[in-house]
């Protein structure tokens, strides 16, 4: 295996290959003893083995083809129930061929981001193919996911990686990769990414390039400088600073250019806020302001404008620091 | 067919699948015409309206080419008598299929041509026409100038009404592609662009400015457009901005509305755009803000619960609740951006005479720039500015259209890019192409411009395109 991205290069292939979620592990390793299994729900944060663990699975269950056993929807990506029914329908209403397995597998991911109505619709979906198809939906919050699912699903609570666990893989890469990781680079990604292992992954293989092969904590600082958590700082400050048009621009580069989506800024805009050095009285009133913004975005409201007028706001917080 | 045809007629829509945007209107028409097997509905004709080079011609004659009907087509300004009209056309309406059986229906197109007191006889012959007709009647006519419709009422109370929307961006640039690509001409990404922008969704129009920049030439650049002639802006928007931004009470400023030809989405992309060049108090800014944002609401509103009446409110917001705002600004907002373009370019503060002129300010070199007049071109102009030839000086206007839009479309190829990129990373990672965005792609540009051994290997395993790859170390 060679190229690409690591986060993908060195994603456990098998069960027996997983090194974390033990639990969840040997319970899943018994469904492919049994050759059976219920439909799935795996939730839990980001990057901690949801998907590597129904792939491994999947491997495990059908053999090297196992691609032509299962279907991957994002439920995101998807226009609507209606598609991913049609889409469900056309997969799930024929049975497995070729294989001792008399069913195929259906993942959904980002279930969770589906509007009860189309969960509801999906429900109805899983009940009519259950003979020839088990569905995994995975998810952040187990709380957006309807009770009728939840019943009809064994649930997998994934929980987050573990500081050492994560950094001892971390350095597992670094190694393969001939990459000379330094302490305090570690310590740094772990800062930047948590628990969320892709994140991490990728932010080490960014942090290589820049540096041919040397990562520090400098390193990973000035990458994360360039990503987009990076310039929404540099707009921040602009707007603290009161240069309003500057940090429009960085707003625009954002929005138009990076194709960032406003719920995904309005959210960096608020851990940012959180760790300003303003007075904490100041920090209460944005959260606030960000809190009805963020409402706001909810229910259509323009993001260009509706985030402009919350970077106007901070040029007045701006300005009263300065007094 | 013939290759000497025009390209607009030469590439217009035989059916109904080739038909550029306006699905909706295209499905209501179709939805009638096919209600007209269930015997004669309600509304014996339809009225469709829009701006011109939308498609409203090219429709009906897709769909009766797809639904085999005969249409017999009538230049309304062609009869402009209502006798003749009578004789010419009420025999006809009688008949549902032709001699040789196939089902009938008929256009009266432009019918804005119709015009005057003396025609007026025509419009109302043309209404009791529908009242009587056994077959489906399609009314056409191109929305423009103010109160257009009045004279319609006759005919718009029998009819279904069908609006016509301005083709979308996206949609010209496709049909522009398909037709380079079918005559094998090379044009830049940015020639369409900028020729799907000037047409604000008239399709035939930018067709037709194709045709006329492309004839004879197998490559195109941005350097054959000089030909084309200015973009029709509406000069006086800037006036009326000035007169809001300095009204002293909702009913000045409210003014605007109906003083302006643009309409009150782009009217407000005007006001977002300018207002914090003349607010510039932190307090009077926040204050502006925060009533475009309301406005924003109160659009939101109205348009989710389909309840227009809620406009009214937007409009207050937008004009007064900005205008007003206004107390501590001393609308120097302009002069400290030209301050800070020429600061962060690298000259002093004296390099440059900055004065106030009734349109705007002008920026005039001390001495002679050389080489670096382009590099100071570029900023200003990306400010909205204009170097006056022969004047030796730039200006830059009071006000500058909405950079919104125009960035939105002069960034159309790039968002695409990153958009077949996002697919390819989500299906490798395993991520939705929203995450391969945000989390994925920003990280990927950092080792593709810094890195040309990752390059290789993540376009190779991608399998993405040179474009792409370019995309991704610019």
């Amino acid at each position: 295996m060679s190229g690409g991205m690591w986060a993908e290069k060195y994603r456990p292939q098998t069960l027996d290959n997983m090194w974390n979620q033990t639990e969840i592990v040997s319970r899943l390793k018994n469904f492919v003893k049994e050759r059976n299994l219920p439909h799935l729900l795996f939730v839990g944060p980001a990057g901690v083995g949801k998907t590597t663990s129904i792939l491994a699975l999947a491997r495990d269950l059908y053999g090297s083809a196992y691609r032509s056993y299962i279907l991957e929807l994002n439920a995101s990506d998807e226009r609507g129930i209606d598609v991913i029914r049609e889409k469900v329908k056309n997969f799930a209403r024929t049975a497995a061929i070729a294989s001792d397995v008399p069913f195929k597998i259906l993942i959904m991911d980002e279930a969770d981001s589906l509007t009860s109505a189309a969960q509801h619709a999906l429900r109805r979906t899983m009940e009519i193919y259950t003979r020839t198809c088990r569905f995994c939906l995975i998810g952040n919050y187990s709380e957006n996911i309807i009770e009728p699912i939840q019943s009809r699903c064994s649930v997998f609570r994934f929980g987050p990686l573990g500081e050492s666990d994560m950094k001892r893989w971390i350095k597992t890469i670094a190694e393969k990769e001939s990459v000379k990781l330094i302490e305090e680079g570690v310590d740094a990604i772990y800062e930047a990414a948590k628990g969320d292992l892709r994140k991490a992954t990728n932010l080490l293989q960014a942090a290589a390039a820049t540096q041919g092969g040397k990562v520090d904590d400098i390193a990973i600082y000035s990458v994360l400088g360039r990503v987009s958590p990076g310039k929404v700082r540099q707009m921040i400050n602009l707007g603290l600073k009161g240069e309003f048009l500057e940090a429009r621009e960085v707003l625009r580069t954002l929005l138009i250019d990076e194709g960032l989506a406003a719920e995904d800024i309005i959210r960096m805009i608020y851990s940012e806020v959180l760790r300003l050095g303003i007075p904490e009285r100041q920090k209460v009133a944005l959260s606030d302001t960000i809190g009805e913004i963020d409402y706001r975005l909810t229910q259509g409201a323009r993001p260009e404008i509706q985030l402009s007028a919350l970077v106007a706001r901070l040029a007045l917080a701006g300005e009263e620091i300065d007094r | 067919m013939t290759e000497d045809q025009h390209w607009a007629n030469r590439f217009s829509p035989k059916t109904r699948l080739e038909i550029a945007g306006n699905e909706r209107a295209v499905g209501q028409l179709r939805a009638w015409i096919e209600s007209w097997e269930r015997g004669i509905p309600k509304q014996r004709a339809v009225f469709l309206y829009g701006p011109p080079g939308v498609g409203k011609t090219c429709s009906v004659v897709a769909l009766a080419n797809d639904l085999d009907f005969d249409l017999l087509e009538v230049n309304a300004s062609d009869h402009r008598t209502g006798r003749k009209l009578d004789t010419f056309i009420g025999r006809s309406t009688q008949q549902r299929i032709t001699i040789t059986g196939r089902r009938r229906m008929i256009l009266f197109d432009e019918l804005e041509g119709v015009s005057g007191q003396k025609d007026r006889g025509g419009i109302s012959t043309i209404a009791s026409i529908i009242k009587e007709t056994k077959i489906p009647i399609i009314l056409i006519a191109t929305s423009v100038g103010e109160r257009w419709e009045e004279k319609f009422r006759p005919i718009v109370t029998l009819s279904l009404l069908i609006e016509y929307h301005p083709v979308p961006f996206g949609e010209l640039l496709r049909r522009l592609t398909a037709i380079t690509e079918e005559l094998g001409i090379d044009v830049d990404e940015d020639v369409m662009e900028l020729l799907a922008d000037r047409s604000q969704g008239d399709l035939r129009s930018t067709i037709n400015d194709l045709e006329a920049i492309t004839r004879g030439r197998e490559r195109v650049t941005m350097a054959d457009c000089e030909g084309l002639g200015k973009r029709d802006r509406k000069d006086y928007t800037p006036d009326a901005l000035m007169k809001m931004f300095s009204a002293k009470t909702l009913l000045e400023a409210r003014r605007i509305i109906s003083s302006t030809h643009i309409n009150y989405d782009t009217l407000f992309d005007w006001i977002y755009e300018n207002l914090p060049l003349v607010l510039d108090d932190p307090g009077d800014l926040v204050e502006g803000m925060d009533a475009l944002a309301r406005a924003d609401i109160h659009q939101t509103r109205g348009r989710r619960s389909q309840d227009y009446r809620l406009l009214k409110y937007m409009f207050n917001d937008m004009t007064g609740g900005v205008a007003l705002s206004r107390r501590n600004s001393k609308g120097t907002g302009l002069m400290a951006e030209v301050r800070r373009k020429v600061a962060e370019l690298g000259f002093p503060p004296s390099a440059f005479t900055v004065t106030e002129a009734p349109d705007g300010i002008r920026i005039r070199p001390v001495r002679y720039l050389k080489d670096d007049w382009g590099r100071v071109n570029a900023v200003f102009r990306s400010r909205g500015a204009q170097w006056v030839r022969g004047g030796g000086c730039w200006l830059l206007p009071y006000f500058r259209p909405p950079q919104l839009v125009w960035r939105y479309r002069r960034t159309w190829h790039s968002r695409r890019r990153r958009q077949s990129i996002a697919e390819a990373v989500a299906k490798k990672c395993h991520i939705s192409t929203k995450e391969a965005v945000t989390e994925v792609i920003p990280l990927m540009k950092v080792m593709f411009q810094d890195d040309p051994g990752m390059v290789e290997e993540i376009s190779g395993w991608l399998k993405l395109e040179k474009k792409e790859t370019d995309w991704l170390k610019n």
